[in-house]
């Protein structure tokens, strides 16, 4: 394995390159065939450019990570609670498990429909379902972390005379905090997708996702594209932004992980 | 400093009255018909072979298991969940020390439910900690300390909330033996120099050296399921030194004693078999 | 064999019991179906064949596609994992790609190829690829050196190797990746269904809902839910099976 730094400098610019050169051959088909459905890159970047800064396209960015934010907190409340709870009692896991299993296995498109019956076709319906799909995920790693408390940890609370209630919430919770955090991070892309498939099927309203569906009927395909891409960053940027977040919050069980595992 | 060994009259802090432990309808029993007394102010050790029970023995003292039989009194009360008065120290600090709170922070735990204000909190925990030889350290995760430290700090918060009787389960077992060394020093003098008292302590341990060299006396179990086989008072002198004590004929004698005890505990049951 | 959770399918019945006493007490017939209701309409579309139908169109562009991005995924991924050039090369465009959601791509993949089959065949493998892919990614890289070097010395040429070693070593975090993908083509099969209108259970269901059949639409869903539920078991179950011939799988995805 070569290590010189020429050789390492190389590698590192491998992955840059062979991206630009795809989408040099991208612009280039494209620019040939000319066709309305396969816009060049430069058509793409150029809307783009156009487009994104405007406060248009910025109320719908807005809109849309307001209610994935909303659906997020929401599903990801219901999940640590109920996770927690579920968690503690082993009775109450056994009840609930034909039921969470099934609803945790039923994607959220199909709650769509009923949904919408509910709660109508505006936003109540898109966050609703959002939580839903947000919640199985962290319900699960929830009670995953609280199973996996040592004993040790349990005997040393019995010893201190801890409370069921506190148990919970000073115990539990922090304890099964890691297990948590990466069921957050996988409800972070559900969540994503749920959102904009909320935007595709649930009324008309705003957001990427209607613009995306918008500018499909206008023809306008840098636009569709750009609006697409969009939502790659989107998720991209939150899933980074999660990533930082989640360092400082377990910043304990990095250094104490790292410790045991010596 | 009060004198070496114990008062003769000195009141049964705690008392365990023919525990038998078993833990299905007809399986194997733990333990069967153990009884002894604690005094006020004694270190007893509890010594015997791997699977003899002493780990149960002090879950059960410590009010975490119920006994199938028989019962732990706590002057003269029974124990059925864990007393106030009672503080166990571990043999996994890091998995009983909470590694979310800082050092501070899991010794104050104890104190949680008292009035007062938290700075107040704060200083007693940090008092604790000054006791058993940790100072700065206290705004620091335990697992940035080595093992011998977090064991300290485990004990500090044992002794927090001042206890009246101190059990610990192995709690050197996870140390390196210079580490253990130390420890074993550092609970002699919480036995003899807190607040002018001697604090009872239950001391379990598969080493035997350990055990005489720390106790008062020491009581042997034997092989499982564990019975008591005998109790061997340590009559040495306080204060014990790690070479002085150690190398005393006193001391070989006792801890001969309970070693050719526990081998024939040990040969009896292979014998028999 | 593990034995039946009574308590569990207990609570079941008492949570349908006290939904369909909740339902005809407060006469909310219509914003929910009753359970009876449901249930009823479930025997009835199963039985004339009306929903069997709905969802094995669903199954056809479902399981095609899974089918198509598991070969592709396992194939890329046991590539991209094993040579360390592609990996470098391909890392960039995997990252761009990878956030972009599935869903986003269905207006624009019917542009390309209509309203049918193949439009629904390519959302779904194009989802189902990337779990995929990154589980056998993931599987290829952590697979021992020394597993590999032992194989290489022994005489086995690269291919072999990859074939002999890397795939049966990642077959845990393959299996975890197939089981993501399971659930997230079933969610984009029925999504573009839902969105074109013409066929499918996800069509199906709008349907229902805008004529206003509860029962109906309630069937669909819990018809929907069942083979979510029964995807899932049988993944799991395999799983285990694959995960206990092999060892341990490594339990974060990257």
């Amino acid at each position: 394995m070569t290590t010189t730094a020429p050789a390492r400098v190389a590698r590192r610019l491998l992955g840059p390159a062979v991206f630009v050169a795809a989408l040099a051959l991208w612009q280039a088909w494209a620019a040939h065939k000319d066709s309305f459905l396969v816009p060049t890159v430069t058509a793409v970047a150029e809307r783009a450019w156009d487009v994104w800064p405007t406060s248009g396209f910025i109320d719908q960015v807005t809109a849309t990570l307001g209610r994935f934010a909303a659906g997020y907190v929401l599903g990801a409340a219901i999940g640590v609670a109920a996770g927690l709870v579920l968690g503690s009692s082993r009775a109450a896991r056994r009840a609930f498990e034909p039921l969470q299993e099934f609803l945790g296995s039923t994607p959220a498109i199909a709650i769509v429909p009923a949904a919408i019956v509910i709660f109508g076709l505006g936003d109540a319906t898109r966050v609703a379902v959002i939580a839903f799909a947000v919640c199985f995920p962290v319900l699960v790693s929830t009670i995953e972390g609280v199973r996996a408390v040592s004993p040790e940890t349990r005997d040393t609370a019995r010893m201190l005379h801890v409370g069921p209630a506190e148990l919970i919430l000073r115990i539990y919770a922090p304890a099964a905090l890691p297990s948590i955090v990466a069921g957050l991070r996988v409800a972070l892309a559900i969540g994503l997708i749920v959102t904009v498939i909320s935007e595709f099927v649930v009324g008309s309203g705003d957001g990427v996702g209607r613009y995306i569906l918008v500018q499909r009927t206008l023809y306008d395909a840098p636009g569709v594209y750009g609006g697409i891409l969009f939502l790659g960053l989107l998720g991209y940027v939150l899933n980074r932004l999660f990533v930082v977040v989640e360092r400082r919050v377990l910043s304990w069980h990095y250094g104490a992980a790292g410790e045991s595992a010596r | 400093m009060p004198a070496a060994g114990i008062h003769l009259h000195a009141r049964p802090v705690l008392r365990a009255d023919e525990v038998t432990k078993r833990y299905s309808e007809d399986g194997p029993a733990a333990l069967i018909d153990v009884s002894f007394e604690v005094a006020e102010g004694e270190l007893l050790a509890v010594v015997g072979p791997s699977g003899c029970g002493k780990t149960t023995l002090l879950r059960i003292l410590s009010g975490l298991a119920r006994p199938s039989e028989g019962a732990v009194l706590l002057g003269g009360r029974p124990v059925v969940r864990p007393p106030r008065e009672v503080a166990l120290v571990f043999q996994d600090y890091s998995r009983s020390l909470f590694p979310w709170l800082t050092v501070v922070r899991n010794v104050m735990f104890p104190l949680r439910a008292a009035d007062g204000a938290r700075a107040d909190r704060v200083v007693r925990a940090e008092a604790a900690l000054a006791e058993l030889g940790l100072e700065g350290v206290g705004r620091k995760y335990p697992w940035q300390l080595s093992g011998g430290m977090q064991q300290r700090v485990a004990i500090a918060r044992a002794l927090v909330s001042r206890p009246e009787i101190l059990l610990l389960d192995e709690p050197f077992a996870s140390v390196d033996a210079l580490t253990r060394v130390e420890l074993q020093d550092v609970l002699l003098r919480v036995h003899t120099e807190l607040e002018h008292r001697l604090m009872t302590i239950v001391h379990v341990t598969h080493d035997i050296d350990e055990a005489v060299y720390l106790a008062d006396r020491v009581l042997v179990l034997s092989p499982a399921p564990g019975r008591v086989v005998t109790t061997v008072d340590v009559k040495l002198p306080r204060p014990r030194a790690q070479t002085a004590t150690r190398s005393s004929p006193d001391f070989l004698a006792v801890r001969n004693e309970i070693h050719d005890v526990i081998a024939k505990q040990q040969a009896r049951r292979s014998g028999g078999e | 064999m593990r034995r039946a959770n009574l308590p569990g399918w207990l609570f079941v019945v008492l949570v349908t019991a006290v939904a369909e006493a909740g339902v005809r007490l407060f006469e909310l017939q219509d914003s929910v179906a009753a359970p009876s209701a449901a249930l009823r309409a479930l025997g009835d579309g199963l039985w004339s064949g009306t929903l069997t139908g709905e969802i094995a169109t669903t199954l056809e562009s479902y399981l095609e596609g899974l089918a198509v991005a598991t070969v592709v995924g396992v194939a890329l991924g046991l590539a991209i994992g094993s040579w360390r050039m592609l990996l470098d090369a391909l890392s960039v465009v995997i990252e761009f790609l990878r956030p972009i959601p599935a869903v986003a791509l269905i207006p624009v993949a019917i542009l390309f190829f209509g309203l049918g089959m193949p439009m629904r065949r390519f959302v779904v493998a194009y989802a189902a690829v990337w779990p995929i892919l990154i589980g056998t990614l993931y599987g290829a890289l952590g697979t021992d050196r020394v597993l590999h070097d032992v194989a290489r010395t022994s005489g086995a040429t690269r291919l072999g190797t990859v074939v002999r070693v890397t795939l049966p070593a990642s077959l845990p975090s393959i299996a975890t990746g197939i089981r993501v993908s399971a659930a997230v083509a079933l969610q984009v099969a029925i999504t573009a269904e839902f969105f074109i209108g013409t066929d499918g259970i996800g069509a199906y269901m709008k349907h229902e809902r805008l004529s206003f059949h509860l029962p109906q639409l309630y069937a669909a869903i819990l018809l929907t839910g069942a083979l979510g539920y029964a995807i899932n078991r049988a993944l799991r179950t395999t799983e285990r099976r694959v995960v206990f011939w092999v060892g341990e799988a490594p339990t974060e995805a990257p």
